[in-house]
């Protein structure tokens, strides 16, 4: 069984982002593997666990400092990585083209794990459209996941609270939510056997890629303005905590 | 008329504050004057707020473990004052040096003696029994993940440590300086925060008031730069102090990391706070069942010095401005996982970044200064937050003496620790010293 995890390299979420430029931001900072794919790496893990011939392959698209993103998915157990290199800012579209004709040079796919968003672009898009190009279904923010008789039953979470069930045949592409599992830090000796790991590096440029059919592209980056509001609530502990409570159904809806 | 007070503490840090508590308690009519928001919002609020016995000098020893009982004692130190956000706890999980050769532990052994500081020694068997995550190999000298060597196999084990029952860590640092604060003012100190010194004035060789930012002018013929990171900018207002200080201060970049404990082990109920030179870190427990790890400062590690001001603007790259780097994370928390190898160290670094007032030698100047009435409490060098209730006393009585005549570089103030009653010269604190090659020049002090 062949289990892909692709993963992205994205800057720390702790980082100061600093723009540079129409449409650049300062690099010269922490770049961590996208915490939504920690997810998707941990789920895959799981699964192998249940499977003694089951590999997992990390793949990555991304500049040659995205190693470090592969390093940390191997040190979490994956067995090998590709890492697709490119200087270029590339969209979902090329991102996902990329990924398909890496993932189908090293092998056929059972199975492929991805986070359900990047943190960085939240585009929310690649995984459709690698599914698309694959030719396979698509579950995203899923929060269980099981497989029995080569079906995938995963429950998403939707909008509001709401849940689907969905059941796909294989090959299929799972988007991990932050629900689904408690990804597994590594120990030292994780991070150690992971520099023997293997790590395939094929140029963006070398795998021939069709044309995209349409193309995204950021045209200007603007610091985000925070407008955070102080909100005093007033009376006593039991009308306060009443009146939070409404806020945060009405206002704020996180609850 | 200008505002007057008998005293002006510029900072209200974990130092400044208990100047003003002991100086208030004397019949001082004190001010302290901050450019932050609260009590123990700077430097401070980063203090890894350990409390451990263990200095390279007698004197060290003997004030750290003074300190001690204030922690142990908190409510009565406080004089009981009620505080709005309650009171800050301390964590009495003991403390642990490691016997290597990045500590002289030989020496604080004979310190621990000569000061009466309760400890036990353990064997290599004994803390793993007591620290089953811990593994005592060797591996001195303490090395970066970039060295190839870190990664050498271990040949030779650690011969074990010395355990101080008393030592811990207080939980919340910026709390404890609110405390004192609370504590302060029930003796009539005054606080003004959102306020910075810009200027000192002085008249005739002595110290006269302040002015602020907004044009405010403050008078005291008393002034205290108890200024933290920022100790050497104030000094530099009045260039008879600075150019009168043997001994300089200036702003050091820290940086302090979170990493889970291992799986199925309760560090945060069952762990010990621990010195470790063999891998040039210290760690102690933290909330979320956490490790709370810092450098020692071993040689390998950089040293930056930024402007405070720039550092707290976040200016500057990696490496200068107040964010995490990936080395310094790596380094640290892959050091940790030499002793614990079971450690988890997340893909995303997490931590604390803030500045060190550190002196020359790593010892602090606690003294007078070139002109009359001015007083310096600074060079903290990280490792004077468990000493803060005993600097809070020593000040108060070395001022209140040279106020009254004392010619305290002449003679220096010989100080009675109040529980010990151990008394000491403390000239060891004072600015015109040579370099005190006896210190470890780290953290450890």
């Amino acid at each position: 069984m062949k289990i892909y995890v692709c993963v992205k390299s994205v800057p720390d979420s702790a980082a100061t982002i600093r723009i540079v430029g129409r449409n650049q931001f300062d690099e010269h900072i922490t770049f961590i593997i996208n915490p939504y794919d920690e997810h998707a790496i941990e789920e895959a893990m799981r699964l192998r666990a249940t499977n003694e011939k089951a590999e997992v392959i990390a793949v990555c698209v991304g500049r040659a400092e995205a190693a470090g993103s592969l390093q940390s998915a191997l040190a979490m157990g994956a067995d090998r990585g590709i890492h697709v290199t490119t200087d270029d800012a590339v969209d979902s579209f090329i991102t996902a083209l990329a990924l398909k004709a890496a993932i189908l040079a090293d092998g056929q796919p059972d199975i492929i794990f991805t986070g359900k968003q990047s943190i960085d672009a939240e585009g929310f898009q690649t995984m459709f459209r690698l599914g698309a190009v694959l030719g396979v279904p698509v579950a995203t923010n899923v929060t269980a996941f099981a497989l029995q008789d080569g079906i995938a039953t995963v429950d998403c979470e939707m909008e509001a609270g709401g849940r689907a069930v969905f059941r796909m045949p294989l090959p299929c592409i799972i988007a991990a939510g932050k629900a689904l599992n408690n990804p597994r830090y590594p120990t030292l000796p994780d991070i150690m056997k992971a520099r023997k790991k293997p790590i395939q590096t094929l140029a963006l440029a070398s795998l021939d890629l069709p044309t995209p059919s349409a193309g995204m592209e950021v045209i200007g980056l603007r610091p985000a303005v925070e407008d955070r509001r102080r909100h005093i609530i007033a009376g006593t502990g039991e009308q306060a905590v009443a009146e939070l409570i409404r806020l945060l159904r009405e206002e704020a809806r996180v609850l | 008329m200008n505002k007057q007070y008998d005293a002006i503490i510029i900072g209200a840090g974990v130092i400044g504050c208990p100047i003003a508590y002991e100086l208030a308690k004397m019949g001082y009519k004190t001010l302290n004057i901050d450019k932050l928001a609260g009590a123990g919002a700077g430097s401070t609020a980063a203090s890894c707020a350990i409390v451990r016995a263990h200095y390279s000098t007698e004197d060290g020893v003997a004030m750290a473990y003074e300190g001690f009982k204030y922690w142990l004692d908190w409510e009565n130190y406080l004089g009981n004052v009620k505080d709005e956000k309650g009171l800050a706890k301390y964590m009495n999980t003991g403390s642990l040096l490691i016997k290597s050769q990045g500590h002289d532990w030989r020496k604080v052994k004979k310190n621990y003696d000569a000061v009466g500081v309760k400890y036990e020694e353990w064997s290599v068997e004994k803390i793993k029994e007591m620290i089953p995550v811990y593994e005592l190999d060797e591996h001195w000298p303490v090395k970066r993940p970039e060295d190839p060597a870190f990664f050498d196999p271990p040949t030779k084990t650690l011969e074990g440590g010395i355990f101080c029952p008393e030592g811990g860590y207080v939980n919340d640092p910026e709390l404890s300086s609110h405390n004192i604060q609370r504590a302060a003012e029930a003796h009539g100190a005054e606080f003004l925060f959102n306020a910075e010194v810009v200027e000192i004035h002085s008249q005739e060789g002595r110290v006269v008031g302040v002015t602020l930012k907004d044009g405010t002018r403050i008078d005291a013929p008393v002034i205290v730069n108890a200024a933290g990171p920022h100790s050497f900018k104030i000094n530099q207002m009045l260039p008879a102090v600075w150019e009168g200080c043997n001994i300089k201060t200036k702003a050091l970049r820290h940086e302090v990391m979170h990493c889970p404990s291992p799986e199925g082990y309760d560090y945060f109920n069952e762990g010990y706070h621990t010195s470790d030179g063999d891998i040039g870190c210290y760690y102690r427990p933290e909330v979320g069942n956490m490790f709370l790890v810092g450098s020692e400062d071993p040689e390998c590690d950089p040293q930056v010095w930024p402007d405070p001001d720039d550092f707290y603007a976040g200016k500057g790259g990696p490496g200068e401005n107040n964010q995490l780097t990936e080395s310094q994370w790596k380094a640290q928390c892959y050091r940790l996982a030499l002793r614990v190898p079971t450690l988890r160290v997340p893909n995303q670094p997490r931590g604390v970044v803030d500045l060190y007032d550190c002196s020359d030698d790593w010892i602090p100047i606690y003294d007078k200064s070139d002109v009359k009435g001015f007083y310096l409490a600074i060079g903290t060098s990280g490792n004077q937050y468990k000493n803060a209730p005993v600097v809070g006393i020593m000040m108060a009585e070395l001022i209140d003496a040279c106020e009254k005549g004392l010619d305290h570089d002449a003679q220096p103030y010989q100080f009675t620790l109040p529980h010990l009653g151990r008394t000491f010269d403390t000239g060891f604190f004072s600015r015109k010293r040579e370099i005190n090659y006896d210190s470890s020049f780290s953290v450890n002090g």
